[in-house]
């Protein structure tokens, strides 16, 4: 069943076989619940939208069309799904830094102080500029797809990725410069270049 | 190279897509570039913003979607899928008239004096009395929620024939016109969901011998490959002394769906393996 391409799958559950929709599922509801955990940092949100995103897609799933590749609607789905939650949620709420996410006990404590300062950072860049770091980092996203996701140039889209880390590096290291004149003890972060490519 | 030509190639360096030469530049440039380095450090860094896994619960509430949604009254899938096959649908006027909105206020209300009524007299009774009565209450309680059952298995909507399934697993006990009820929506229900929810429901009641032969008697009606495939593995874990001679049978039906049919030559193969 894994080897069957998605868009197959969809074209499936277009045709009728609602219940292949369960393969999408398995798939992807763990990449979109991270996409809308690093989005909102709120667990119980970022599950209703997946659940909310599955449920457009059967409510939609005559507007697939062969030849479009799934995850890129699939995105557009989700992005539409987030965009009226945050209408409907609030005119504009700030962003209030709360539980963060589980921490598993074999983390180091520099890694965790570095991923809540990453967190932090995270939620204070701009919403687009968030979403746009967040698709080309963590979704597995190719900059061709985001551009197509967001109907613009595969050139803008790397400008725009670009910008959004330079601004989240500033942001980052603000936090980070006033983390540690709280806290003298704390080792300065990670300032030297890889000596590898990355990824 | 400078930091603006850098900038061009660096998105493609961060996702691993630039050539090997191009890669070899921009690590040159980073060396001597702390704004540079300092952007690849940036985005090397987020790896510790690692996956979370969703709540087990998740799937759960997909299936509960897939159910609502499969409820014939609320999508455009009879349009596409085949005809369902007919239904029977028994006249018991009294639960039709259960179900209409005089029917509703009248049983609620019944359902408050009932109460009322009882909890003055349990409180006015002695120990012996009290036990006596909460026993008949149960009894009580245990029937409506037959009826309920019973009644919302009749529903157009397959939503709430679900929850009249949902309704007869509160009993351990079924009665015999609940029991005939659900073996029939496992064998005539349009939506498959329904179907195999019935025969999950079913499936506790393994001791009771027309439930077991009933479970049998369904597989050969059973269009929808997922069901049959259910009913295989329902007879496969009762150890039914009638499921191999009936599973043989089975595998017979013309244009049987090879998955169908590898599942039921499983099924044979481990009966016989434990009869052995």
């Amino acid at each position: 069943m894994n080897s069957v391409p998605d868009e197959d799958v969809m074209l499936q559950v277009r045709n009728g076989e609602v219940q292949m929709l369960g393969v999408l599922f398995d798939r992807y509801q763990a990449p979109l619940f991270n996409f809308y955990s690093k989005m909102t940092k709120d667990r119980t949100v970022s599950e209703d939208l997946v659940q909310e995103v599955f449920l457009r897609i059967l409510r939609y799933r005559q507007t697939f069309r062969p030849g479009t590749q799934f995850r890129t609607w699939m995105y557009q789905i989700a992005r539409n799904t987030r965009l009226d939650q945050v209408r409907k949620v609030r005119p504009e709420t700030p962003f209030v830094a709360e539980p963060i996410a589980p921490i598993s006990l074999s983390d180091s404590a520099q890694r965790q102080q570095e991923s809540m300062l990453l967190q932090h950072a995270l939620m204070q860049l701009p919403e687009d500029k968030r979403e746009i770091l967040v698709l080309s980092r963590f979704q597995e996203l190719k900059y061709e797809d985001i551009a197509r996701l967001l109907g613009c140039e595969v050139g803008a889209v790397k400008v725009r990725v670009h910008r959004a880390l330079q601004q989240l590096r500033e942001i980052y290291l603000g936090l980070e410069s006033a983390g540690r004149s709280q806290d003298p003890r704390r080792s300065p972060g990670d300032s030297v270049p890889p000596s590898r490519r990355v990824q | 190279m400078n930091c603006q030509q850098i900038a061009e190639l660096l998105p493609d360096y961060l996702q691993g897509t630039l050539a090997r030469e191009q890669s070899t530049q921009i690590e040159q440039h980073a060396e001597h570039c702390a704004s540079c380095a300092q952007d690849i450090v940036m985005w090397k860094k987020l790896e510790v913003l690692t996956d979370e896994q969703p709540s087990s619960d998740s799937r759960a509430r997909f299936e509960a979607m897939m159910h609502a949604y499969s409820s014939p009254a609320t999508t455009e899938t009879k349009l596409e899928s085949a005809p369902a096959p007919a239904t029977v649908k028994p006249s018991w006027n009294f639960l039709e008239w259960l179900r209409s909105p005089l029917g509703a206020v009248a049983w609620s209300a019944a359902l408050v004096i009932f109460g009322v009524v009882l909890g003055t007299r349990v409180g006015n009774h002695t120990t012996t009395d009290r036990s006596d009565e909460i026993a008949s209450m149960h009894a009580e309680v245990a029937s409506m929620r037959q009826l309920v059952a019973l009644s919302m298995l009749q529903q157009t909507s397959a939503s709430e024939r679900l929850q009249g399934v949902s309704w007869s697993n509160r009993e351990d006990h079924l009665d015999t016109q609940v029991q005939s009820a659900l073996l029939h929506t496992l064998r005539y229900d349009g939506s498959v969901d329904v179907r195999l929810a019935a025969l999950d429901a079913l499936s506790r009641h393994a001791g009771q011998p027309q439930i077991r032969k009933g479970v049998v008697d369904a597989l050969q009606e059973q269009q929808s490959p997922l069901v049959q495939v259910a009913l295989i593995d329902q007879l496969t874990e009762w150890r039914d002394p009638d499921a191999t001679q009936r599973l043989r049978q089975f595998e017979q039906t013309p244009n049987l769906n090879p998955a169908v049919k590898q599942r039921a030559e499983w099924a044979i193969a481990k009966l016989q393996e434990t009869t052995q």
